[in-house]
């Protein structure tokens, strides 16, 4: 009896042992993660014996501290791509393994020697219809024209692709025209409504913002619109214009897990992960195979259904102009 | 042997301190030391950052939104937690211990939930708005959040119990019958108020108004969520260099300024205190 017990123990323990290999999962945190988590970690993990311990929010300069200091804890970040771009040129990432992630099927915009497109997002026109029962908003210009619309506007607070374009569109920029950005005429369109103004640092507060009336119409995320109104909210949602931007998905250089990562990636791009996120989240699939296994009323909901109206940020250009860009805005937003 | 007893206490009680001051070493100390050099060699070598953070007129703005709003809510919550301070010392035991639980009770709350609060209670469409507007006192509602009157509210119910703590210290040794002798000597109310107890709660005034200043001077959460950008304060600027550019070097050059003045307003508060025990 004594022994079996003592057999019995050390086999849990062996077993313990064997499926304890973790790797750590960064990203945005909310509705956005939770889907992550659901339709990429849950699958890897059954598929793997690896388990996917979540953390967050992602942090350009932790990221940047970890790697400098040798001391890696992310080993898979959901990060914005003009970062991700700029941080592989930088050296602060680890290349990415293509004969363990197949990219034939991934769309190549969002395919980098560092970076493979976590999802693509686009931002939107978005209002509260309590707000605006008569006239409806439909253009960017409208987003600007606080004669018509009157009321505070809520955008995005941090450097990053699309407020800047938004801006230049509405001011009457041909979206062919848009680059390199005229940054003078954007600061000066968003001069005129910038007492007005109220900044959403994170999806949540955009929400929150939009659907107390505090903010009745603003520049969203279009994953976090479809959110409130599945539950229920009554959201006015523009798509003329739509500026689409991509989350990446980037291992941090010198992780110890550096397999896992890149397994977790593969499972993640996947045709099925990422039909399965998009369906879950509202944002558009990079894997080219991923629409066929879609619900159709799902998919026209998403980004990728509205590619007619659709203006794409030159994340390229981001990703070299990233800190001129960023510096100036934040001198601006501070003046 | 009581001879020997004093420097063998005095000899262990630094080696019970020994623990705290290696934390503080291993983890204040040299990381703000690295972060010092980050700044002098980040991007390159030399003083470029000191000197963009001190040359140009968006930085000033920064530095002087965060004095002026650290010197606001100072301001607001020495008046707010004076009388506060004086009902505690004079109401009967029980009471004051009721009155000094729901102070410390707003301390023991997460920061977040009670900032989160204040945007649902300040908001347009918010309770307080909804209020006014019900009582017809306003029609428009007023802009509560999202600017200096947001920062001021949130950031002083947080600074409260810190000023009335060591207020409280002080205030409790003053003798109410001193009150009663100005009172006598024909002293009115004010008098009294003006030339006999906020002399007399000095120091704790002053220890209490700098421990406000310093701790608002270097705070990020309240004024990042109830504040807008056009007073945005250091503790800001930092995080956007050091998260969103990734600029360590800039960061670091604005967190070392902001340290340089907080230990140049702690010498001012060694230095009063040192006096007003000397006198």
């Amino acid at each position: 009896m004594k022994h079996t017990l003592l057999a019995l123990a050390a086999l849990t323990g062996f077993a313990t042992a064997a499926s304890a290999q973790e790797m750590v999962f960064t990203s945005w945190g909310g509705t956005t993660q939770d889907a992550q988590a659901a339709s990429w970690a849950a699958p890897f993990t059954a598929a793997s014996g690896v388990n996917v311990v979540q953390d967050g929010p992602t942090d350009y300069g932790k990221i940047k501290a970890m790697v400098e200091a040798g001391a890696v804890t992310w080993d898979v970040v959901d990060a914005e791509f003009d970062w991700a771009l700029q941080a592989g040129g930088q050296g602060l990432l680890e290349p990415l393994d293509f004969t363990v992630i197949d990219k034939t099927r991934l769309d190549p915009r969002f395919v980098s020697d560092f970076a493979v497109g976590s999802f693509y997002y686009s931002f939107v026109l978005g209002w509260n219809p309590a707000n605006f029962p008569d006239a409806k908003p439909a253009t960017l210009a409208d987003l600007f024209d606080t004669a018509k619309f009157p009321g505070k506007r809520t955008f995005y607070k941090w450097s990053a692709p699309g407020v800047i374009e938004a801006a230049l569109l509405a001011d009457g920029v041909a979206p062919e025209a848009l680059y390199p950005l005229d940054l003078d005429r954007a600061f000066k369109k968003l001069d005129t409504i910038k007492a007005d103004i109220i900044w959403w640092e994170g999806g949540a507060q955009s929400q929150q913002l939009l659907a107390s009336g505090e903010a009745p119409i603003g520049f969203f995320w279009n994953g976090r619109l479809a959110a409130l109104a599945a539950d229920g909210q009554e959201v006015g949602v523009s798509w003329d214009q739509n500026i689409t931007a991509a989350d990446a998905l980037v291992v941090p250089k010198g992780t110890k897990n550096r397999e896992a990562a890149m397994k977790f990636i593969s499972e993640a791009t996947s045709a099925r992960g990422q039909a399965d996120f998009a369906a879950a989240s509202g944002y558009a699939p990079i894997n080219t195979g991923s629409a066929e296994l879609m619900d159709p009323a799902v998919r026209a909901t998403l980004p990728d259904a509205q590619t007619a109206v659709q203006v794409n940020a030159d994340l390229a250009y981001w990703a070299a102009h990233r800190d001129e860009i960023g510096t100036r805005w934040y001198a601006w937003q501070a003046q | 042997m009581p001879a020997t007893t004093a420097p063998r206490l005095r000899g262990s009680g630094f080696g019970f301190a020994l623990p705290a001051i290696l934390l503080l070493l291993a983890f204040f100390v040299i990381p703000v030391a690295m972060l010092l050099t980050r700044s002098l060699t980040e991007p390159e070598p030399g003083l470029q950052n000191y000197i963009t953070l001190l040359g140009s007129t968006t930085y000033a703005k920064i530095f002087f939104n965060t004095f002026f709003v650290a010197g606001v809510v100072t301001a607001i919550t020495v008046l707010i937690a004076f009388p506060v301070a004086w009902t505690l010392a004079i109401l009967p035991k029980g009471w004051a211990a009721v009155l000094f639980a729901v102070i410390l009770l707003s301390m023991w709350t997460n920061l977040l939930a009670r900032t989160y609060a204040w945007m649902v209670l300040l908001q347009q469409t918010g309770l307080i708005n909804r209020m006014l507007m019900g009582l017809g006192l306003i029609d428009q509602p007023l802009q509560l959040t999202n600017n200096l009157v947001g920062v001021t509210i949130g950031m002083v119910y947080i600074m409260l119990p810190f000023m009335i703590l060591p207020l409280l210290g002080v205030i409790q040794k003053i003798d109410p019958a001193i009150l009663q002798a100005a009172a006598l000597c024909g002293a009115t109310k004010g008098q009294a108020l003006r030339r006999v107890l906020v002399p007399l709660a000095a120091p704790g005034i002053a220890s209490g108004a700098l421990m406000v200043f310093v701790m608002s001077l270097g705070y990020y959460v309240t004024p990042s969520l109830l504040g807008g950008t056009a007073n945005m304060m250091l503790a800001e600027l930092i995080a956007q260099q050091v998260q969103s550019l990734v600029n360590w070097g800039m960061g670091g050059a604005a967190a070392f300024l902001l340290l340089v003045v907080t230990l140049g307003l702690y010498a001012v508060q060694l230095r009063f205190f040192e006096r007003g025990e000397a006198g």
